[in-house]
């Protein structure tokens, strides 16, 4: 990890009609680090999220990946830009086999998209690296079940192989636990240490106990607000987080 | 070789053959039936680009169709009467003429899509049938060429080689434009290409997340799809001998919907198995009765409610079926 900021946000504001889902949020994603954002149900943390893939544009403030700002950005460029994202419900391609999911992913980070004549299904500069993510997240043994037919923990891997295959640098992880079991829950904790230190990630997460042993710094929302960010240790110290969120004593 | 070879490969052997078999039980119509499967078998496999693969639900893809054949009737027109058109003396040369229509269909498919690609779901139905329909009254409007009357061309556009004239070398051609689309679409689908466009179907908001652009993929399935439903309006000015405003008019949207529905949506081989049934159906039960329709509507309730694949699905097991 460096001190370099990867992702940054300034002063974000985003209202649905009275409604102040992001109250000026500033934010930044130092390279290499696995940030945390945790709060209460409704605190915006998915909002936030789709912020910055960019399927929503703030009201106000900025968003800058490695420095250059990305807030007019398309969400489709995004991608390229630097930053993939997994969904809180997971959003797959229900039709395809899980490894035509994944070949999705390492297919819109090259070029040649617009190739009407070979077969995507035989092209070995796909398909290596769709193989490699699918091995990445134990998904092996499942590489051509059509993914309707996954368990619901096994969709939540193929939404993190997805991510990985793009290429990308940052990770925007939205509760990649939701709906898991324990032992399922066990292993993805398992998959994201791994990934610690190669990948910029933020990750919104209710599992606290994975959150305060991955997390290298975490942000506390309430309401719309960071109205903390600091280590797992400064965060459970701190009063405020407590009474807000982590029930106080 | 799979169960699904298998089927193609039959009606493959079907189609080569048959001008023979017609021949040698006497029924010399059958040529001129089956050449109207194969043209509209065209129009339904180009619509199933679209429909099947992209989920897009074009009411108005019959535009494409009579744009396709009046090409060919006002260029004929104009050829007939030394009018000229735009200073240009006119062509019989389907070399000429035939890319000349297709490449003017895609185009419209262009525009047209551009423009439809901005809504989705039932906007995009209505505006799809809205162009549809703007054509078909410019079409009835347009007194020169017939209106309502359409519009007679004297004879068929010539190929050096070919007699065309003749009805079995004109299925044959037919025959031969019919595999060589297919081939193309099957390509399509399979690619690169093809994968985006089916992904975006299947979940847009997983594939912009991606970094797929909708437009930009949808709007080129459009334009392709518009071309080969051109190709078949070509193909059925010349085997008609007639263009009228009916080509494209909603019915016709709709009949082609039917036939890529009743084949089998998503599988490029099943619209052609529909357009067979369709125009077959359609053949027996005029004989019978006028009201056709009375009997071909619950068919088509039937095979959608207990065959989401359709014809094609009741011979093709669901693995093979894409």
């Amino acid at each position: 990890m460096d001190d370099s900021v990867r992702l940054e946000l300034r002063g974000l504001s985003k209202s649905f009609g009275a409604l102040r889902v992001t109250r000026d949020v500033n934010l930044a994603v130092r390279t290499g680090e696995v940030h945390a954002l945790i709060g209460p149900n409704g605190a915006g943390k998915t909002t936030l999220i789709t912020q910055i893939s960019g399927e929503l544009l703030p009201d106000a403030g900025d968003i800058l990946l490695a420095g250059q700002p990305i807030t007019q950005l398309p969400a489709h460029r995004r991608a390229a830009a630097g930053l993939a994202r997994s969904f809180q419900i997971s959003q797959v391609f229900p039709e395809f086999d899980v490894e035509d999911n994944v070949a999705m992913a390492v297919q819109a980070r090259m070029p040649g998209g617009f190739d009407m004549w070979r077969n995507a299904k035989r092209d070995a500069r796909l398909r290596d690296p769709t193989r490699e993510a699918i091995a990445r997240v134990g998904l092996d043994g499942r590489r051509r079940v059509r993914v309707g037919e996954l368990a619901h923990g096994e969709k939540r891997q193929l939404e993190l192989a997805m991510a990985l295959a793009l290429g990308t640098t940052t990770l925007l992880l939205d509760e990649p636990m939701a709906g898991m079991s324990s032992e399922e829950s066990r292993r993805m904790a398992e998959l994201l240490a791994e990934l610690k230190g190669t990948y910029t990630i933020l990750l919104v997460e209710h599992d606290m106990d994975v959150v305060f042993s991955l997390a290298d710094r975490i942000t506390v929302l309430v309401y719309g607000q960071a109205i903390f960010t600091g280590t797992p240790d400064a965060v459970r110290a701190n009063a405020e987080v407590r009474k807000a969120y982590l029930g106080g004593d | 070789m799979t169960r699904k070879d298998w089927i193609n490969l039959a009606g493959l052997a079907v189609f080569v053959l048959l001008p023979t078999i017609a021949q040698t039980v006497g029924q010399p119509f059958l040529v001129n039936l089956f050449t109207r499967f194969l043209i509209y078998a065209i129009a339904a496999v180009s619509l199933d680009l679209i429909l099947g693969y992209g989920a897009l639900v074009s009411f108005g893809h019959a535009a494409f169709f009579g744009l396709g054949g009046y090409v060919i009737g006002i260029v004929a027109f104009h050829t007939a009467d030394g009018s000229g058109l735009f200073g240009w003396a006119g062509t019989g040369q389907a070399l000429i003429l035939w890319p000349l229509a297709v490449a003017t269909c895609a185009l419209a498919g262009l525009v047209i899509g551009f423009l439809s690609l901005r809504t989705s779901g039932v906007q995009f139905i209505m505006i799809t049938l809205a162009f549809g329909q703007m054509l078909y009254f410019l079409l009835v409007g347009l007194m020169v060429y017939g209106g309502d009357d359409g519009l007679a061309i004297k004879r068929r556009n010539t190929l050096p080689g070919l007699d065309l004239r003749d009805a079995s070398t004109y299925y044959y051609l037919c025959t031969a434009l019919l595999i060589g689309w297919v081939y193309l679409c099957r390509r399509i689908v399979g690619s690169r290409f093809g994968m985006a466009l089916r992904s975006l179907k299947q979940n847009r908001r997983r594939s912009v997340a991606l970094g797929y652009a909708p437009l930009r993929y949808q709007l080129t399935a459009f334009t392709v799809s518009a071309a080969g439903t051109g190709l078949a309006g070509v193909l059925w000015a010349n085997y008609a001998l007639f263009v009228s405003p009916d080509m494209t008019a909603w019915q016709k949207s709709g009949e082609l919907m039917a036939m890529v529905i009743l084949g089998g949506m998503g599988s490029i081989f099943g619209p052609i198995l529909g357009a067979c049934a369709f125009i077959g159906l359609e053949q027996v039960l005029t004989a019978w009765t006028e009201h056709w329709m009375l009997v071909m509507g619950p068919v088509l309730v039937l095979i959608v409610l207990f065959g989401k694949r359709g014809l094609y699905g009741l011979l093709v097991p669901e693995r093979e079926h894409g």
